[in-house]
């Protein structure tokens, strides 16, 4: 077994990073210092410059395998590698004057498929997460109905249970962009948005139960935090395909989610996805409660702004090439994405690499579901052309996502909300990737 | 010994279904789950109100009497006039700016309906003690920012006879969702004229990026961090006034505390970091050491009547107990030695 010299190490990194963008290889060469300054300390003759960076390469044996792991329930609950310590959550601290009425985002650029592991989950309270105990929880269901229900948790779980992969998206998701690029990644300009496997009882079951009278047009849901947040929802929606669940993606709800108990609608803004669910009261008409007069209200140019506008429309974005994901090597790179549709299924994604000139068909992979996270991929090679790369998905309705031109044209940019316009990254010859708008 | 089981089983399948338990699929859906909700039960969680004035509870108020009440519960996030302490919300002004560039929407120049502010000061306000005023309380405070936005006179007197009655200024100002409002058209080629195409980046500076660009010019990437920035951009612009020397603050060791102390630090977890532990509304911060110095030398005897009977100096609003009526004095009094001896 041979040592390689500071030096011969310094030259291969060198090589290696003439792939790399600026920041990148500058990342790489940082890195790659300590390595070196690790193998110097110790002589760079000694066993223990097994630790150096090319001593767990072939034809080395790797120092894992020459040693024992941790055992079984080490971490009774486990964790992912602490090599992964980057993908979490983030915020934007300067959009909230405080962490516990405020948001976080999900690292879209680290996830694959189409779930999004509970850890993962965006965030959004109002007045931060509570602490529940399930034994004292309880869903009460009252108003225009013959019998007034009220369900234990293990009542609730005695139902017959669904299970469903659906996608949650906040409205304000983008909501930075509306007068220009904003934000430097994609976890800040989409990462308000996560698709898990929901399980629980449709609401329709229990207002079944409670037996709805006929001038019940609208429910209000009420969660038990702090911010009694509260939305209206109308019956239809209700009858259509809102759930109460208890888990998501095969344990318990966690308490950011709303543990033990939310609301799902399927396809509609978060907010109306109440967490913490307590109480769902039905009446004729509806509340216009703060969030849903205050906030998430569209405000348009002419200074009215449209009210209870629920559907998340068809949207999607490039996940790699991102600028969190900048290309590395010249040659094969498959383009990948999201697309999504809060009004049903998505049929197709296009990919444009000239800025919306010329558009190509994307493949979409794996399962394609309503109201689900649909991935969609592109195979192409990349000899250091400038690209200005685009997604644009279309659903089931017919619904082509539209450009940013054309959602400025009808709405101005104080809305906020519910900005679903084909994005643009602009990737350099360094393979450097920017977020930019086109107009 | 199996096919004796297998011959039992289908013998007891054979009498159920006779007696049809099993077969009827109306029979299979009548879940009978869950109790009966009690009048006094529903009572006690619907608390909402609608534009027509259902929920309101029998009372009244007036803003004359909702100043003061204002002042104490409010004005430190709010500000005094409603115009928003930093980043809180904003409660005033902004009428005839919903069509202007930089639109500012407030209760008098947005909210379509009064019963809204009822309700939602009801619900979750004060932010840190939701649902702990009276009714009394939430029809004079309601009065009051209806008043401070000239929607009604100082001396109207509100109640639930004629708050569904008050006319919001922008009542008329929502529509329903009328969308889809845009039509893309599938095009694949030509899609766009490249000689007119601008291309516009993104600020620099504005987003936290230092996780993957090294030595990215970026912002705080947590709320603690962006306070810490604050907090010491203010002791760095204070001690060059005053030429005092900052020091770091220390996390203290537990283990050199009293039992009582010990004993306080749950009761300081569930009620009173919220707003001691990030400094929220002008509270002292437990990890601020300068905050404390000269709080300390009132004594704890002080220091524990101010958090049992409430308190407000010159950094704003303590409420009694923390707003938490339900907790007893001799959890609040541990809970400052908690906060006293974690400064020692
Ligand atoms: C500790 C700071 C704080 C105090 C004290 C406080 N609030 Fe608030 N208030 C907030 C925050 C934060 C929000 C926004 C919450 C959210 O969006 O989730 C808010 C929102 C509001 C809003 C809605 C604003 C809008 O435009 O949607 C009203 C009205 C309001 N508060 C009234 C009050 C009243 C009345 C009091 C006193 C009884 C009060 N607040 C005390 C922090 C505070
Ligand atoms: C709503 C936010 C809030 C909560 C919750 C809160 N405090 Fe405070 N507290 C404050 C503020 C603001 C001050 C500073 C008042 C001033 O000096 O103007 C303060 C000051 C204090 C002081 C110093 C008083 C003095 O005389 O200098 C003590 C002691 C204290 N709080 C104890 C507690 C305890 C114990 C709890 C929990 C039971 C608690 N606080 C919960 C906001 C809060």
């Amino acid at each position: 077994m041979t040592t390689p010299s500071t030096q011969e190490l310094l030259q291969t990194m060198q090589g290696a990073s003439e792939h790399l963008s600026v920041n990148d290889r500058r990342e790489f060469l940082r890195r790659g210092m300590s390595y070196v300054a690790g193998a110097a300390a110790v002589g760079g003759t000694t066993i223990a410059s097994a630790a150096s960076l090319t001593s767990n390469l072939p034809p080395n044996e790797p120092q894992w395998g020459r040693q024992l792991g941790t055992g079984v329930v080490e971490n009774p609950y486990g964790m992912p590698s602490r090599h992964e310590a980057q993908v979490v959550r983030r915020t934007v601290p300067w959009l909230t004057a405080e962490s516990i009425s405020s948001i976080s985002m999900s690292p879209l650029q680290d996830l694959k498929g189409i779930i999004t592991p509970n850890g993962l989950v965006f965030e959004r309270y109002h007045a931060g997460v509570p602490d529940i105990n399930p034994d004292e929880h309880r869903l009460m269901i009252h108003g225009l109905v013959d019998n007034p229900l009220i369900f234990t948790m293990e009542d609730l779980m005695r139902f017959p249970s669904v299970s469903q992969i659906k996608f949650i998206e906040c409205p304000a998701n983008g909501g930075m962009e509306w007068r220009g690029p904003q934000m430097e990644a994609l976890q800040f300009t989409h990462g308000m948005l996560s698709c898990c496997e929901w399980t629980g009882v449709p609401l329709k079951v229990l207002l079944d139960a409670a037996g709805v009278q006929t001038e019940g047009k609208w429910v209000l849901a009420e969660g038990a935090d702090g911010a009694h947040m509260s939305r209206s929802i109308p019956i239809e929606k209700v009858l259509d395909d809102t759930l109460v669940v208890y888990a998501q993606n095969g344990e318990m709800l966690r308490p950011e989610q709303g543990y033990p108990l939310r609301l799902l609608n399927p396809g509609w803004e978060g907010n109306t996805s109440i967490k913490w669910l307590r109480r769902i009261e039905v009446g004729d008409q509806p509340w216009h409660h703060r969030e849903e007069t205050s906030k998430y209200t569209d405000l348009m140019a002419d200074g009215r702004a449209r009210r209870f506008t629920f559907v998340q429309e068809c949207n999607s974005v490039i996940t790699s090439p991102c600028p969190e994901n900048p290309i590395l090597r010249k040659g094969f790179i498959e383009v990948e994405g999201l697309a999504w549709t809060g009004r049903g299924t998505i049929k197709g994604v296009d990919v444009s690499f000239d800025g919306g000139v010329s558009w190509r068909p994307a493949k979409l992979k794996g399962l394609v579901l309503d109201k689900a996270l649909t991935r969609f991929s592109f195979t192409t090679q990349w000899q250091g052309e400038p690209w200005l790369i685009q997604s644009r998905a279309y659903d089931d309705t017919g619904y082509v996502q539209p450009t940013l031109a054309q959602l400025r044209e009808q709405r101005g940019v104080n809305t906020i909300y519910h900005k679903n316009s084909i994005h643009t990254w602009q990737v350099a010859p360094t393979g450097e990737v920017k977020n930019v708008q086109i107009t | 010994m199996f096919k004796s089981r297998k011959l039992t089983f289908s013998a007891t399948l054979v009498a159920s279904v006779a007696a049809g338990v099993i077969s009827s699929a109306a029979y299979a859906q009548d879940y009978n789950i869950g109790a009966p909700a009690s009048a006094q039960e529903i009572a006690g969680w619907d608390i909402d109100i609608r534009p027509d004035g259902m929920g309101l509870p029998v009372g009244s108020g007036n803003a004359l009497d909702g100043e003061e009440t204002y002042e104490v519960f409010c004005a430190s996030c709010h500000g005094v006039f409603g115009e928003g302490e930093g980043r809180w919300p904003v409660l005033t002004g902004g009428e005839g700016t919903l069509s202007d560039d930089r639109p500012v929407k407030t209760v008098g120049s947005y909210w379509p309906y009064a019963s809204t502010l009822f309700d939602y000061i009801r619900r979750a306000m004060p932010f840190t003690a939701p649902l702990s005023l009276d009714d009394q309380q939430v029809y004079d405070i309601t009065a009051y920012v209806l008043y401070m936005n000239d929607i009604i006179e100082d001396d109207f007197e509100l109640s639930h006879e004629n708050l569904a009655q008050i006319k919001m200024p922008n009542e008329d100002g929502f529509y329903i969702d009328d969308r889809p409002d845009v039509s893309n058209p599938r095009c694949m080629v030509d899609c766009a004229d490249p000689e007119t195409m601008m291309l516009q980046s993104s600020l620099a500076g504005v987003t936290p990026i230092g996780h993957f660009v090294e030595g990215a010019d970026a912002p705080a990437a947590s709320h603690s961090d962006q306070h810490d920035l604050e907090a010491s951009k203010e002791a760095e612009r204070k001690a060059s006034i005053t030429g005092v020397e900052i020091v770091a603050p220390v996390a203290k060791e537990t283990s050199a505390m009293s039992a009582a102390a010990i004993a306080g630090e749950a009761t300081y977890q569930a009620a009173c970091g919220v707003c001691h532990t990030n400094g929220l509304a002008g509270a002292p911060k437990v990890s601020d050491a300068n905050a404390w110095s000269e709080r300390l030398k009132q004594g704890t005897d002080l220091l524990i009547t101010h958090a049992l009977e409430g308190y407000s100096g010159s950094a704003g609003y303590m409420p009694a107990k923390g707003g938490r009526a339900d907790l007893s004095d001799e959890a609040v009094t541990n809970a400052v030695l908690f906060m006293v001896e974690s400064q020692q």
